[in-house]
């Protein structure tokens, strides 16, 4: 059988593409999460990043406010959810949850007025390269601006938790916000700056599906997005280039396990669906299964209110 | 370098309580200054108060005769003043050397140079690079101290330091802590134990409900003024009185017993036997980790002996729960209260309601009878002195001392037969240990038995009628009171002993 190089290039460029909301929305989640913060809103800031994404869009016809507004509307809704727990310190799954409902609803309320219209082409970068180089090319060259940056981004958080002197501060307040109080730590600031940074990134791994990869918008188009990348960043436990190689695997068995019902292989098509969310989970137990790693990982507050002593 | 640190009138008021009244304390370096009282006596606040931590309500604190604003704890570093929390502030997934730099404006490879100073001068053996979680309480703290002498500290606080140290852990601190004030470094060591306040301190504070009531040198005190000071009335001292009510009726036999773990990190015992009369206090001395928490737990019915036989008023119980074990009368007061006896979270009552007496009829038919358990709770309340009458209180805002008494006062108040504590005392203040030690008395002269597991031999050769000693898992023969002294008592428990 003779295999198209340039079909297995182009497959593989597809998945990653398909990865890159999850790996931009659970990098975001990861550092609110090592703060301490347990933000269940996901979902909901990644479907209003793309419905703002992609109302700007149409509104103003400028991509790059498109981009930049969708990392807004995320952090503004972060901000809400950052306001009543850190705030107001209520309940940071209860909160988070009527985030993600909140965001649902919105965005299918804003959206009313921009189904079916079409998307604009975003400009893709090294496209002479793509066609220029057989395999290779397809993988690496013709993307967006956001794939590349979501995919730097996975190390850029490992070297920013790991050796820079705030990385080790948001790992403190998430490991043990009294204590870092008394050590003359400004916690609040910490976890409001850590819950808006997640917020933005949810916020462009929204726009990234409404502007880049399906350029429209469909109500409720995230499909549960939101939710993988969280269980993304537990299952990697809270170690970024973890979350970078689930959010692969996900995306890679989503697009391959569509190619196998193409190709009318006989099995049921149920449990083909259901397999990127198995083997995602399996994978990244088994790359995870490390326990001390695992302690060392954990934020210890994760989900914890925490209130300053006056 | 010369320092002078002065407390003028402070007062800190919380709803409810007055945690410092009108403090006012002189500190000059070179002296080791200890500050005493009980728990609940406002010491903390005060330490909290210099670190930054909380703001007093009125009040000044000069530091050379200049005052300080102490915002947060950043102020208090900047002016150099270090603490070191009874509970550690440090990060235990982060590795020691990232838990002091999180602080420090150096940049690592100094930072490095001079902490690897400091830990030569002082021979303290710190792993840099494994993270807090892998360390010993010891060790812990000679970072939360290595974390303080990094910014050349004036003042150094330590708020009861020892509560989590070994003996010899104890006297490394002792050791380092008179280098440090002979090196012009003021320090401040809060505790409620009265022994080190003789044994290190130069100067002693004593604090009462909020008060300061008494400075002295520590050289015009003795254990029992300084005692009366800080409790503000004189303990009479406990005297128990062995034999005469002892009526040779035995209660509980247990022979032979037997129990081998898998779990690397708990010890065997081997061969245990023993014999407890009605009115007699049996206590098991050793050295923590001996097998004492094993022991404790069979006779309790949380684990099962693998082998031997325990007769509890000639009835074999050695594979019932502790459930059905207090249904035979017996009654449990495990070491750890947090954790073990009691559920910090619930409140008073609903702690009391936790180990359901036949006897009690908390339940009827399934549901809570509320008004029941919570007379029941006032009970327990007012007879075992506990100093709240209100029941509804969350369980975790109990002092130690009072929690300790509720627990006793659940466990007692049904009159069982016998009684099994495991250190019933630790951790708690002059006053509450003299409360649970005539409370044990009381309940002996009822005719009750009690088994003392403890790890502090004074209260067990006041208590005891008879003692053994466990180590490694044996026990050792079992001697009458008037044959043990403390001498005696530590060679068997190193093993020095062999009979």
């Amino acid at each position: 059988m003779n295999i198209d190089i340039n079909f297995i290039g182009i497959l593989i460029g597809a998945i990653m593409a398909s990865s890159v909301p999850l790996i931009l929305a659970a990098s975001g989640e990861l550092i609110t999460e090592r703060s301490g913060v347990l933000n269940l809103g996901v979902e909901g800031m990644m479907i209003i990043g793309a419905i703002s994404g992609f109302a700007l869009m149409v509104i103003t016809d400028n991509l790059f406010l498109a981009i930049i507004g969708s990392m807004l509307s995320g952090l503004l809704l972060s901000f809400i959810f950052g306001f009543l727990t850190q705030s107001l310190l209520t309940n940071h799954v209860a909160s988070g949850l009527a985030l993600t409902i909140f965001g649902i609803g919105l965005s299918a309320m804003i959206g009313k007025d921009f189904v079916g219209i079409p998307g604009k082409e975003f400009p893709l970068l090294f496209v002479n390269l793509k066609e220029a180089i057989p395999l290779f090319g397809p993988i690496f060259f013709g993307h967006s601006v956001v794939f590349y940056f979501a995919f730097l981004l996975p190390f850029g958080t490992n070297y920013f938790l790991k050796k820079t002197k705030i990385g080790l501060i948001v790992r403190a307040v998430g490991d043990s916000p009294v204590s870092a109080a008394n050590q003359g730590i400004n916690v609040l600031l910490v976890r409001y700056c850590c819950i808006l940074y997640g917020g933005a990134m949810c916020g462009l791994g929204g726009a990234y599906l409404s502007l880049i990869y399906t350029p429209q918008w469909i109500e409720n188009m995230t499909a549960g997005r939101g939710w993988i990348a969280l269980a993304l960043v537990v299952f990697a436990t809270w170690s970024p280039l973890k979350v970078l190689v689930g959010a692969i695997i996900f995306g890679g068995i989503t697009i391959l396990q569509l190619h196998m019902q193409a190709m009318g292989i006989r099995i049921p098509v149920q449990f083909l669906s259901a397999l990127p969310y198995i083997m995602t989970i399996v994978v990244l137990v088994i790359i995870s299964r490390d326990s001390r790693k695992i302690k060392l990982n954990t934020p210890t507050s994760l989900g914890q209110i925490f209130y300053k002593e006056k | 370098m010369n320092t002078k640190l002065k407390v003028s009138k402070v007062s800190k008021i919380y709803p409810g309580c007055i945690a410092n009244d009108n403090v006012s304390l002189d500190f000059k370096s070179g002296k080791i200054y200890a500050l005493l009282g009980e728990n609940g006596a406002g010491k903390s606040t005060l330490v909290k108060i210099l670190s930054g931590v909380i703001n007093p309500d009125k009040g000044q604190i000069f530091l050379n005769d200049k005052l300080l604003k102490l915002k947060s704890p950043k102020d208090a570093k900047n002016n150099n003043i270090g603490m070191v929390f009874q509970h550690f502030n440090l990060f235990e997934t982060l590795s020691v050397f990232e838990n002091l730099s999180i602080d420090s404006e150096k940049n690592n490879d100094q930072l490095r140079i001079l902490v690897n100073n400091i830990l030569k001068k002082y021979n303290f053996k710190i792993n840099l690079d494994v993270p807090i979680l892998n360390l010993s309480a010891g060790q812990k703290q000679k970072v939360e101290i290595v974390r303080c002498l990094i910014r050349n500290p004036k003042v150094l606080i330590m708020d009861e330091p020892t509560s989590v140290l070994t003996e010899q852990e104890t006297e490394d601190l002792f050791f380092s802590l008179k280098k440090f004030s002979k090196e012009g470094i003021l320090i401040i060591y809060i505790t409620h134990k009265l022994k080190e306040v003789l044994s290190l301190c130069d100067e002693v504070a004593v604090m009462r409900k909020g008060k300061v009531v008494s400075i002295s040198r520590t050289i015009d005190e003795k254990l029992s003024s300084l005692a009366n000071k800080m409790i503000g009335e004189s303990l009479n001292k406990i005297k128990k009185m062995t034999s005469n009510n002892l009526s040779g009726e035995q209660i509980l036999r247990v022979s032979r017993l037997n129990f081998n773990s898998e779990d690397p990190y708990e010890v065997n015992l081997e061969d245990i036997n023993f014999t407890l009369n009605k009115g007699e206090c049996l206590g098991i001395a050793g050295i923590s980790g001996n097998g004492q928490n094993e022991l404790f737990q069979i006779l309790s019915g949380e684990i099962l002996s693998n082998s031997g036989s325990i007769k509890f008023r000639n009835k074999e119980i050695s594979k019932l729960n502790p459930k059905e074990r207090r249904e035979y009368l017996m009654a449990f007061s495990p070491e750890d209260r947090i954790s073990q006896a009691a559920v910090p979270s619930l409140k008073i009552y609903e702690n009391v309601a936790l180990n359901n007496f036949k006897t009690s009829n908390f339940f009827e038919r399934g549901l809570f009878n509320e008004r029941k358990i919570k007379d029941h709770s006032k009970k327990i309340l007012s007879n075992f002195s506990v100093n709240t009458d209100n029941v509804n209180l969350t369980s975790q805002f109990l002092s130690g001392g009072n929690l300790q008494k509720l627990i006793l006062g659940r466990e007692l108040i049904t009159s069982p037969e016998l009684l099994i504590c495991f250190n019933p005392t630790w951790g708690l203040d002059v006053g509450a240990i003299n409360y649970i030690h005539r409370t044990l008395v009381k309940i002996n002269q009822q005719g009750k038995s009690i088994i003392l597991i403890s790890t502090d031999n004074d209260e067990l050769l006041q208590l005891s009628d008879r003692i053994s000693v466990i180590n490694k898992g044996k026990l050792s023969k079992i001697m009458s009171a008037e044959e043990v002294n403390p001498e005696k008592l530590g060679l068997l428990m190193g093993g020095g002993l062999v009979d």
